[in-house]
């Protein structure tokens, strides 16, 4: 777990009556406390309050407890008052508090007090869970106590889980339909070579049944079958490089060869739609950090829906164009221009938001998991529609990418 | 064969190309080469007789676009498609806009040899049609208008006597007359004289 240090000057200084915005000085905030009524309403108060709450003393004892504190593990008040903290922390974090506290108090340095942190509370059944502490501090009369707020992070940390385990089914579901719809285009692609074979050798075998045949003729068509069958071969290389089991780590790769990779794939799919498909790469690109096949997995994403938005253009219309350059702020920016009928405005932000989709055979998750690969690699990914007709779809990745 | 009948061949891929220039040559039959649609477009020329062979699938304009332009421009080669594997609704469609016929890549060679000779003769049975019509119109623009209110009569099978009255002629003029137009017509009986009135009355009909 990562958590910073503030940068002001406070960190070493020694904790002094009022000077964190945690402290809460004596007597400002509770000045009615001494009447009866005054003590009904800050019990009330705590009791009210969703976050468990805790006071605890200058050794670490628990002298007050609020109920959500106590539902949240599963102790009564009674079993808790009087108890160290450490009673209801995970082993781990038991003895790293025991640190921040006795720490602090003798050289000032924070490490948990005022700042809040995320930690492993235990409860009563033995089990673990976390939560978001944040831990205050009073003085009065010379006494110190400390005030810690605990807020339950189970449900937030499942969603989260969810989320990231759906997206990740997500990402394989569409990988794998990209790969089903480019099956039939690679069909058509290893094809090409087989039936160039296929007609060079019958024509060969005519020819020398012919008596006046030419050998120099034979030999040339020998040497074209030699070379159909290393482009069959290629095609099949090709696919299966795209289809080895994904890498899981970023490595250093230029996007020219990123993009050259899928550039066979690509061009099948545009050329299925009859689409003239141009790439304009600068051979000057520096090298990025990225997960190779999620990057490839975005160009194809935004070739696809290009090739899509421009299938029923008339042939003067249907191009793609893709290029890549560094932007002014250093940035790698790689476009995909499309001459289709662009996107009305009214669905920008609609169109990012997973199942969003306007085709009958769509699943609307091209642009959702491709915007979350570029963020996730420190980049932006968006379109703007362009004046002469069509939309942009851009994105940049970081060419110095952040530790 | 006709001698003058060349395979027009359609294919982006440069060694289907080659492969298929190569393979029509084995068997004796001129091929000319275009690695997409706009560049036969752009050769094109009306006297051009023979048959086109063209890839389906091709960047740029697509193996139906051409067919659809080449209807525009009224040429009548017949045209078969290549196709590869899942192209069939398209092939089947591109029938129905009157492909001469398709076949799927792989394809045996003599396969698509058969439906090349097929395709040619059709396109020169085309061609002899259509130049006997020109030729027999020709013939029928020598004829004097009297000989064609006579030729019209004869071929609505009225006797000399009839058409003589009808036309307030002698029947000894009318002989006369439909002797003109039979050796005007190059005719050589009643029958062939109604088979090219018949091959007129098409050409003025399409033209109207
Ligand atoms: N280049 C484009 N031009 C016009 N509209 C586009 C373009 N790219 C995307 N869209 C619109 O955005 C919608 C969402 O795109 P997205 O890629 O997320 O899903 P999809 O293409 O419909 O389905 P899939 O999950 O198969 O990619 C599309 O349905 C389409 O309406
Ligand atoms: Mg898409």
């Amino acid at each position: 777990m990562v958590w910073a240090t503030r940068k002001s000057g406070t960190d070493t200084r020694s904790p002094a009556l009022g000077e964190h915005p945690a402290t809460v000085p004596a007597g400002a905030s509770n000045a009615g406390l001494d009447s009866e009524l005054g003590a009904a309403e800050f019990d009330a108060l705590l009791n009210a309050a969703i976050d468990g709450i805790m006071v605890i003393d200058e050794q670490g004892l628990i002298v007050r407890v609020n109920r959500s504190a106590e539902s949240m593990l599963g102790y009564s008040a009674e079993q808790l008052l009087g108890r160290s903290l450490n009673m209801i922390m995970s082993d781990e974090d038991a003895g790293r508090h025991d640190n921040y506290v006795g720490q602090y108090l003798r050289t000032g340095r924070r490490r948990i007090i005022g700042i809040g942190r995320e930690v492993l509370a235990r409860r009563k059944d033995g089990s673990v869970f976390p939560v978001s502490l944040s831990v205050g501090e009073v003085r009065l009369k010379g006494e110190i106590r400390f005030v810690g707020l605990m807020r339950d992070l189970t449900a937030e940390k499942q969603a989260e889980e969810e989320a990231l385990h759906h997206r990740e089914e997500m990402m394989h579901v569409s990988r794998l339909t990209t790969m089903g719809e480019m099956a039939a285009a690679m069909a058509h692609e290893i094809n090409q070579p087989l039936s160039a074979i296929a007609t060079y050798t019958a024509a060969c075998l005519r020819l020398i049944a012919r008596d006046e045949s030419n050998i120099t003729e034979v030999v040339s068509a020998l040497e074209s079958i030699n070379a159909q069958a290393h482009r069959a071969g290629e095609v099949i290389r090709r696919i299966r490089s795209f289809t080895r089991s994904r890498e899981l780590s970023r490595r250093p790769v230029t996007i020219t060869s990123l993009i050259e990779e899928i550039r066979p794939l690509a061009e099948l799919d545009a050329k299925a739609s009859s689409i003239r498909l141009d790439f304009s790469l600068d051979p000057s690109l520096p090298e990025i950090v990225a997960d190779v096949v999620q990057i490839q997995q975005v160009v194809l994403n935004l070739i696809r829906n290009g090739v899509d938005a421009i299938r029923e253009s008339p042939a003067e219309r249907r191009k793609l164009l893709l290029e890549a350059t560094v932007g002014t702020d250093s940035q790698l920016r790689i476009a995909i221009t499309d001459q289709g009928p662009g996107i009305d405005e009214s669905l920008r932000d609609r169109l990012f938001t997973p199942f969003f989709t306007t085709k009958s055979t769509g699943m609307g998750m091209g642009l959702a998991i491709s915007r979350s690969i570029i963020t996730a690699h420190g980049g932006t990914l968006d379109f703007r529609n362009n004046v002469d007709g069509g939309a942009t779809f851009w994105f940049t990745l970081p060419i110095h990418p952040e530790e | 064969m006709n001698e003058l009948s060349t395979v027009f061949v359609v294919d982006d891929d440069q060694a289907v190309r080659d492969s298929l220039g190569l393979l029509l040559k084995s068997v004796g039959i001129n091929s000319r080469l275009f690695d997409s649609a706009q560049a036969l477009i752009d050769a094109y020329d009306p006297d051009w007789r023979g048959c086109v062979v063209l890839d389906i699938r091709m960047p740029g304009m697509s193996g139906m676009e051409l067919q659809q332009q080449l209807i525009e421009l009224h040429c009548a080669l017949p045209v078969i498609f290549i196709t590869g594997h899942g192209d069939v609704p398209m092939a089947v469609d591109a029938m129905q806009k009157g492909a001469f016929d398709f076949i799927q890549k792989p394809f045996r060679d003599q396969e698509l040899l058969d439906r090349i000779n097929q395709a040619i003769n059709l396109d020169a049975a085309q061609r002899s049609e259509e130049e006997q019509q020109r030729a027999v119109g020709e013939r029928y623009e020598t004829l004097t208008p009297r000989e064609r209110e006579v030729m019209e009569c004869v071929v609505r099978g009225l006797a000399n006597k009839v058409i003589a009255m009808d036309l307030e002629l002698s029947q000894r003029t009318v002989e006369i007359h439909r002797a003109r137009v039979m050796e005007k017509m190059h005719a050589r009986s009643l029958a062939e004289l109604v088979r090219m009135s018949l091959m007129i009355e098409g050409t003025a009909g399409s033209r109207a």
